[in-house]
């Protein structure tokens, strides 16, 4: 028994000492955790700051002489004339061209109740534009419709008429569950990088020994070949497990970065939703490493190796995705693996309880499944045809 | 038809006090509350809120003095901060009026108090008397009988106040400002808080001050929006409306187009005001949102005091100057369609005109004389109209007395904000300036282009905000109050340019 765990011992250590030898492929592990947090912070930066805070936008005014309220309440929303923009931002804006023309008539038009046509012109196809023209149009259209309500009540009418139905908005979901957009993005992170951490590591100790004709002597010593997947195993699924615990330090410390309540919401990881989501995603480590080993134990080449595993990687990853778009989820989906994780993340990141039985059950499941994996892949590895790659 | 001309009685007397806004965020203690059997809480949906507020209902003695006697059941909402890991000390909303129940602003606070809400819980506590907290309620089926396009603010029977007030079923001597108060604090400490902000608006500053006088070690800081001291009587508002309404006519003076469009706009309102005087005007008009033919009457006190309500507002002010001029050309309609925003039961946030009258008339009213009276009335704007309603109710109000010590001025050394408008036609900037010398630790600033109530603007919210987080008077900058356009008003039936 002890003969067998030193054997063991020393075939985890020989994989792990192989692994932290390829630089680039520890680099592919980790960049994931590391770059993914700063993703999601970079990102919700941009959205809230579009969403939120009122950058300056410049337009040329043609006429702005002549409806000085209306140009007042596009200045309140910090929408000025292209005259006023900085130095470094005017070259931009002129490109960007967006003019408001105000007509000459606007004055008497009005005091006559005419339709008075302002023209927005700019380049609708342009992305950077497209919030700046946002925004004029919803300044232009909430001044049009205070005057509106004023010409209104100014007949003796009841503005109320205005508005036949209110639509009563309840939302039953927990007030702390509102960072949705960045719980989508850290789950499907987290997820990812579960499955493509270790990839690389995978690949190399599987298809590339074979090539470097490693396996063949590791096969001739008295191991079983249990052992020598499960030593594999340890090492590709460790590393995942490591570049999850990195993401989600790393994203606790990042989105304190971004004042999330500008948008009226919240978002931090604290050590139960910490725990909890390592316990979710530990035994998809395990599952994906031993996918991978699997897949790429029957590739001939590393090179085949590495395209059909990624393929074949990314089917699981995408499961969040699939998930997304299903309206009725069948109740089975929670006790599947992945499925099952995913469903569980979203409710840890909703606020709601956890249903521990199911979070039990996937994780048994995840687990059982890998082992079938290591097990057939032993059992395969007994045989010439697979170890020589002749198949 | 009571319950209507109290309505009218009502705004003529006092224009309802705080109308602005509350928001509250609850900050909810969980370990704090299953301890106290008198608390429930529970998460709850209100009117004009999507997500999720907690509602709770401590129930505290009516009468403080007999603990064991009748209870009540005191409503409560809190809005929780949106940053749930960064709980800072809650803000509590005392509401004007006196009147308005709090819980019933939830959704306006809710937007408007942004930035308070981005770290503070906000909790709303309907007082007693108003909204869910044991409202004084009377019979009045009466109501819908008549229109507030025909119905009078003076045609109602002494037997109607006193078949109202024979309703209650409460002991009116215990709906007072200071019972109120306990009822605040009771809730603070049952939600489990050593300390709290509060913000006051309007006659929730009485309640404010009289919170630092009775409780001041519940208080962390105090916001005072709009200030009426325990040296002011309510009911007394023909020299502060006369001034906002002289301010109107001279920023109208100032702005060309309206100099232009109305030249003789005081002219043209003491011309409506004398003819409504002699001879109210009745017309035949279609109804604001029924589109039928309806009676109109339209008296000098109609006519006043629903001008004197929008002075209130920008928005109102800026329509005021067009509704004159054209009154004065004999076209109405301007008038009645600024008089339909009145036609409601008991729109959402108004004042609880039983709870209002109750307070009033019983501690500031018998301390008004018959020469404060006539002082106030010696105005060109509403001369004594916005007495009527209270001296005429007054009188068959059922009586309380506070101590003389309730109307002390109060000190103390809470580190306070005090904020006022100069437009205010009720709580003038003077009044936020005789508080500003009593207390010890407090600055006053004044909102130069700004009617009642403060904070109803995105700066003055965030100066608030800025105070309860940072507690540095000195440091706040208040530029962005001085940096506000001046009001600017509609000069045409469809608006200007």
């Amino acid at each position: 028994m002890s003969a067998g765990f030193s054997q063991l011992k020393a075939l985890v250590i020989k994989e792990f000492k192989e692994a932290f030898r390829d630089k680039r492929a520890m680099m592919v592990a980790f960049s994931m955790s590391l770059l993914a947090p700063v993703m999601i912070m970079v990102m919700s930066k941009t959205m809230i700051k579009e969403m939120v805070d009122k950058p300056p936008v410049y337009a040329e005014f043609v006429g702005a002489e002549y409806a000085p309220k209306l140009v007042k309440d596009l200045a309140d929303e910090n929408i000025l004339p292209l005259a006023e923009a900085e130095e470094s931002d005017l070259r931009i804006w002129q490109e960007r061209g967006i003019t408001i023309t105000i007509p000459e008539t606007y004055g008497q038009d009005m005091i006559e109740g005419k339709i008075i046509n302002v023209v927005l012109n700019a380049d609708y196809s342009d992305k950077p534009s497209l919030a700046p023209i946002r925004r004029i149009k919803d300044v232009v259209r909430d001044h049009a419709r205070a005057i509106g309500y004023k010409r209104l009540i100014m007949r003796g009418v009841d503005v109320r008429i205005l508005q036949p139905l209110n639509l009563v908005e309840q939302d039953r979901a927990q007030p702390s569950s509102n960072a949705m957009m960045i719980s989508i993005m850290l789950g499907l992170y987290l997820l990812m990088g579960a499955f493509m951490s270790g990839l690389s590591i995978a690949i190399d100790s599987s298809a590339g020994e074979r090539e470097r004709n490693v396996l063949e002597m590791l096969l001739c010593q008295p191991v079983s070949t249990t052992k020598i997947v499960l030593a594999k195993l340890s090492c590709s699924a460790s590393i995942s497990i490591l570049s999850i615990i990195l993401m989600l330090v790393v994203t606790s410390i990042s989105i304190g970065f971004v004042d999330l309540s500008k948008i009226g919401a919240t978002f931090s990881i604290d050590l139960y939703m910490f725990v909890a989501l390592l316990g979710l995603l530990i035994p998809i480590c395990i599952l994906a490493a031993a996918l991978q080993l699997f897949f790429s134990f029957q590739a001939k080449s590393f090179k085949e190796a590495q395209s059909t595993v990624t393929m074949l990687i990314m089917l699981p990853a995408f499961v969040p995705f699939i998930l997304m778009f299903i309206d009725d989820r069948p109740m089975w989906l929670d006790w599947l693996p992945v499925a099952g994780q995913s469903i569980i993340m979203e409710d840890l990141f909703k606020g709601l309880t956890i249903n521990w039985s199911a979070f039990a059950f996937t994780s048994v499941t995840t687990v059982a499944l890998s082992a079938v994996l290591v097990m057939t892949l032993a059992q395969k590895l007994k045989s010439e045809k697979v170890v020589m790659a002749l198949s | 038809m009571w319950k209507l001309k109290r309505k009218v009685v009502c705004s003529a007397l006092l224009a309802s006090g705080l109308l602005t806004s509350s928001m509250m965020t609850s900050a909810e203690q969980t370990s704090s509350i299953s301890s106290q059997s008198n608390l429930s809480i529970e998460n709850c949906h209100v009117d004009g809120i999507k997500e999720q507020i907690k509602c709770g209902t401590l129930t505290v003695p009516e009468n403080y003095q007999l603990p064991a006697g009748q209870q009540i059941d005191l409503h409560f909402t809190v809005l929780p901060a949106i940053d749930n890991s960064n709980n800072k000390i809650p803000l509590m909303f005392l509401a004007g009026g006196p009147g308005q129940a709090a819980t019933e602003l939830a959704a306006m606070l809710r937007n408007r108090f942004y930035e308070v809400r981005k770290t503070h819980d906000i909790i709303l506590v309907d007082q007693r008397g108003t909204g869910q907290s044991s409202q004084l309620k009377c019979d009045d089926e009466a109501f819908t009988a008549q229109s507030v396009y025909e119905s009078l603010t003076f045609d109602f029977e002494v037997s109607e106040v006193q078949d109202c007030i024979a309703d209650f079923t409460q002991d009116l001597s215990q709906y007072n400002s200071e019972n109120a108060i306990r009822d605040f604090d009771a809730v603070r400490g049952a939600l489990g808080h050593d300390k709290i902000n509060v913000y006051g608006g309007s006659y929730g500053t009485r309640a404010a001050l009289i919170y630092m006088r009775m409780f001041p070690e519940s208080l962390n800081s105090v916001v005072l929006d709009s200030v009426a001291p325990l040296d002011m009587r309510i009911g007394l508002f023909g020299q502060s409306g006369a001034r906002s309404y002289e301010l109107l006519l001279s920023n109208c003076q100032a702005e060309e187009s309206c100099q232009k469009a109305f030249p003789n706009l005081d002219q043209d309102y003491q011309k409506v005001f004398a003819e409504l005087v002699a001879k109210p005007v009745e017309l035949s008009i279609p109804h604001p949102r029924l589109g039928t033919a309806t009676k109109l009457i339209i008296d000098a006190d109609k006519f006043v005091s629903t001008i004197q309500q929008q002075l209130y507002s920008l928005t109102g002010r800026s329509m005021m100057p067009l509704v004159i001029n054209q009154a004065a050309q004999g076209n109405f309609m301007p008038f009645v369609g600024v008089l339909a925003q009145a036609d409601e039961k008991q729109p959402r946030g108004s004042v609880y005109t039983n709870l209002l009258m109750n307070i009033a008339c019983n501690e500031d009213f018998p301390l008004i004389a018959e020469q404060d009276w006539q002082a106030d009335a010696s105005n060109q704007f509403a001369r004594n109209i916005s007495h009527r309603g209270v001296r005429l109710v007054c009188p068959l109000w059922p009586k309380y007395r506070p101590e003389a010590s309730f109307y002390e001025p109060v000190n103390s050394d809470i580190p306070t904000l005090i904020l006022s408008g100069n437009l205010d036609p009720v709580t003038p900037p003077e009044n936020g300036e005789r508080a500003d010398q009593m207390l010890a630790n407090s600055r006053h600033i004044v909102a130069e282009h700004l009617s009642h109530i403060v904070a109803v603007n995105d700066c003055g919210v965030g100066l608030v905000a800025k105070f309860i987080d940072e507690l540095d008077l000195e440091g706040l900058d208040a530029s962005c109050l001085a940096e506000l356009p001046a009001e600017t008003f509609m000069t045409s039936l469809n608006g200007n340019t």
